[in-house]
């Protein structure tokens, strides 16, 4: 068995960890009971644990960043051994790895944003795609998982940045889903008057869905990037940089879904609760872009 | 919009009284259509439902390929529709073109402000103004207006504000503004998608897209380009583990009876001569000659093998102990025969029925060129001969299949695709900010009324002001 491989499993079991803790921290978390301090707005997500939510909290963040490091030593390894098999080390050349890597890119946007926002609910929802998609690469079967050399039409420099930047605007769809699952939550939790426990962890609304629309902002450029990226990949090794493939048509939809979302943004009424719910679909459409594609329809890419 | 999208407050927009016909209020209603954020949402969200078709309908296939799997009666919606093709249908292309013109005419209505904020901005505003908005506080210091008025204007000039003041005798007003850049991004992005769509028509009107099968060996002729080019050699190069490394062709551009370049191409490493890409695009056996042809001969009494013979490509082989010349002049990979003009031709490019002409000379007496099948060694019978002639295997010469492509519309393509990578990504990173400041006398020194608005991110912004009011706080006198 090959070492990348030992490496990715531990890392899934961290980021179920992970996610056990988190959600634990918000069954911990006392109500909040912020106080505007003198001439300021109330800091809603400022948050004010118990002892006991405030440790769980705290080991949550170092198992995810452990997690983490482990998935980043896992992507190393796993490039290291492309390098013997086949000349590239892209550790993002089949579904298999390309699946650790967007969970690998999510949990950093993760770390990023608590360190940045200091909101650790957000964990119990991002954290679990993380985790999910790391699962979810571990139980392809064992022949996809391996490193096999790539077939002359992918080997080549652009693998090494189309694929990845392309992956990390999922990453950030995936934060945007997350948030939006989360302000359903939230929103469901207010209108049945539920404002302690569980959901007392949440920020407030407005924030996720700031926090939402934020990730959309940053998946938006990379995406279309990516797209281009291929397209200029696909000029150099077919001789046309558009063809029309499933997947590259597919990724356009997904951006043209979220460009419709940032200019449905500038009307009223498209924020909150429609566009939580927009992000989750946006979400889905990334999904079946990433895998729905792979496996249902035919094309260039369909190299799983 | 998040919040007031223009902080000025605007006069009640002068309408006509009575609807107008004349053709300024068409024109405006028109500018107002095409310029109107609904109608991009739509767009965005039809062109993705529309191109999904494509996807799961396959497109470009024969009739047959449709009917068996749809039926008929589906395959006649297909055409009247053009979901064979779905991609080049005069809608969906019209839907693109809709697209350009909803996006230019957002620009022409909406760049002009921008670029006028750009320029200039208006620092009076009125104080009902700034306590309606969003970020606001109210700050009262022990100090006087100018000492106020001079740390802030500092404070916004080390954050990399733009600050406009005025001084008034009742009062002071600071105006700060930052990141306009943002949605001058934001416009970028809207003319890229005409720049793209325009060098993808040029490309399609002044380029082309050609598919050559070479075999090596030969000179070909590249009437576009007017060159030649020779391929010199084609291979593949194999794994460890026999898998496929890569396809290569050693390509000659032969330009005015000299040799200009050589290159050795690849899956992913084309050649560029005088703006015509050649890229290896496939591979295959060719259809019509072989390197060599493996024959039995075979004493026809005894019904034994006499020899193996090796033959190569229309190569005379002598044999003096059968006192036999032997020759391959032809092959075809399935075999057929055109009866009205007597020839011999492949019906296929798949290897089904292989035959190869073989020019005997026995004892220069008997002459025979009979076709040898691999699949059929006793169709022929040459009754003067001795011998019996069998094919029993051959190698075929490899053709190497080459993309040959120009496009024209190329680097315009990339122009309009940096300018929409630029143009999002400066306006998802960088949010445009307004703050006022007005500075009036208070109680005991003065009162700071603030507010501040941005298009966009909110959270950060709150964030930014929360830090900016501590910090007045902290003005000294
Ligand atoms: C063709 C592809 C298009 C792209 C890539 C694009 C991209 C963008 C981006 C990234 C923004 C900034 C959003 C924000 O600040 O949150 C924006 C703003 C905007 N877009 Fe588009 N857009 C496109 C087409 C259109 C079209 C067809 C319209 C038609 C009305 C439109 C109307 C607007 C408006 C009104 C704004 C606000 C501009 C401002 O802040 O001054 N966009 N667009």
């Amino acid at each position: 068995m090959m070492k990348s491989l030992f490496l990715f499993d531990m890392t899934f079991w961290l980021y179920l960890a992970a996610l056990v803790l988190y959600i634990g921290y918000l069954f911990a978390r006392r109500p909040a009971m912020t106080l505007a301090p003198a001439g300021h707005l109330p800091e809603n997500f400022d948050e004010r644990d118990g002892a006991w939510a405030t440790q769980l909290g705290q080991v949550a963040t170092l198992v995810t960043v452990f997690g983490w490091m482990l998935n980043t030593g896992a992507l190393f390894t796993r490039a290291f051994e492309r390098m013997q098999h086949s000349g590239t080390f892209a550790p993002w050349s089949n579904q298999f790895e390309a699946m650790a890597y967007v969970s690998w890119a999510i949990i950093l946007g993760y770390v990023l944003l608590e360190m940045r926002y200091k909101i650790k609910a957000v964990g119990a929802f991002v954290v679990g795609i993380g985790f999910i998609a790391m699962g979810a690469a571990s139980l392809l079967p064992y022949r996809y998982q391996t490193a096999e050399p790539l077939v002359p039409a992918l080997n080549s420099y652009w693998i090494y940045i189309h694929v990845s930047v392309t992956l990390t605007s999922y990453a950030a769809f995936a934060m945007a889903g997350g948030l939006g699952v989360m302000y359903l939550f939230k929103e469901r939790a207010e209108r049945l008057g539920k404002t302690t426990g569980f959901y007392a962890a949440f920020p407030d609304l407005e924030t996720i869905d700031e926090l939402g629309y934020k990730a959309i902002t940053v998946g938006f450029p990379l995406l279309a990037f990516g797209i281009i990226l291929g397209a200029m990949w696909a000029n150099y090794a077919w001789g046309g940089y558009w063809s029309w493939d499933p997947k590259e048509t597919w990724s356009l939809i997904v951006w043209l879904i979220y460009g419709a979302y940032i200019h449905a943004r500038m009307t009223r009424g498209w924020e909150g609760h429609k566009a939580a719910i927009y992000a989750v679909f946006g979400f889905l459409m990334v999904i079946f872009c990433f895998w729905g594609v792979n496996f249902l329809l035919s094309g260039l890419h369909a190299y799983a | 919009m998040n919040s007031q999208p223009d902080a000025i407050p605007k006069e009640p927009s002068i309408r006509p009284s009575t609807p107008g016909l004349g053709w300024d209020e068409f024109s405006k209603e028109l500018v107002e259509f095409f310029a109107s954020v609904k109608l991009a949402i739509f767009l965005f969200l039809f062109i993705a439902m529309t191109a999904t078709i494509g996807t799961v309908i396959q497109q470009g296939e024969r009739a047959e390929v449709y009917v068996q799997e749809y039926g008929e009666n589906a395959y006649r919606w297909f055409l009247r529709l053009g979901f064979t093709d779905v991609y080049h249908t005069w809608w969906f292309t019209s839907l693109l073109g809709l697209l350009c013109v909803n996006s230019l005419t957002c620009f022409y209505k909406r760049f002009p402000s921008v670029w006028r904020s750009m320029k200039q901005d208006k620092v009076g505003v009125t104080m009902a103004f700034i306590k309606n908005m969003k970020q606001q506080a109210e700050i009262p210091l022990d100090n006087t207006k100018e000492s106020v008025a001079q740390q802030l204007v500092h404070h916004f000039v080390s954050k990399g504000y733009r600050v406009l003041a005025k001084n008034e005798p009742g009062e002071v007003t600071v105006y700060a503004t930052k990141g306009v850049m943002g949605r001058v991004g934001a416009h970028m992005a809207h003319l890229s998608a005409t720049v793209i769509i325009f060098g993808g028509l040029l490309g399609t009107y002044y380029g082309f897209q050609e598919f050559g099968v070479c075999l090596e060996g030969q000179t070909y002729h590249i009437p576009r380009g007017n060159f030649d080019l020779k391929v010199d050699k084609f291979w593949i190069d194999y794994h460890e583990n026999g898998s496929v490394k890569s396809y290569n062709s050693t390509l000659t551009v032969v330009d005015g009876g000299q040799s200009v370049v050589t290159k050795t191409i690849s899956v992913n490493d084309p050649l560029v001569y005088k703006g015509i890409w050649f890229y290896q695009s496939s591979y295959g056996d060719a259809w019509d000659q072989v390197e060599v042809a493996r024959v039995n001969i075979k004493d026809k009494e005894t019904d034994k093998v006499l020899k193996t013979v090796d033959l190569e490509w229309q190569k005379e082989q002598t044999l003096p102990d059968l006192n036999l010349k032997l020759s391959i002049t032809d092959f075809v990979a399935d075999f057929a025969f055109n009866s009205t003009e007597k020839k011999v031709y492949s019906k296929t490019i798949e290897h089904t029925n292989p035959a190869v002409k073989l020019v005997i000379n026995e004892r220069d007496a008997v002459q025979a060129t009979p076709w040898l099948f691999q699949q059929f060694p006793d169709l022929f019978n040459i009754k003067e001969s001795k011998y019996q002639f069998e094919l029993v295997g051959y190698k075929p010469r490899k053709f190497t299949g080459l993309q040959i492509a120009k496009n024209p519309g190329i680097n315009i393509v990339w122009t309009g695709c940096t300018m929409i990578v630029v143009g999002i990504t400066l306006s998802s990173f960088i949010f445009h900010r307004r703050l006022w400041a007005k500075i009036v006398p208070g109680q005991s020194g003065v009162i700071v009324h603030i507010g501040g608005t941005t298009h966009k991110s909110q959270i950060d912004f709150q964030k930014e002001f929360r830090k900016l009011t501590d910090k007045i706080q902290t003005f000294k006198a």
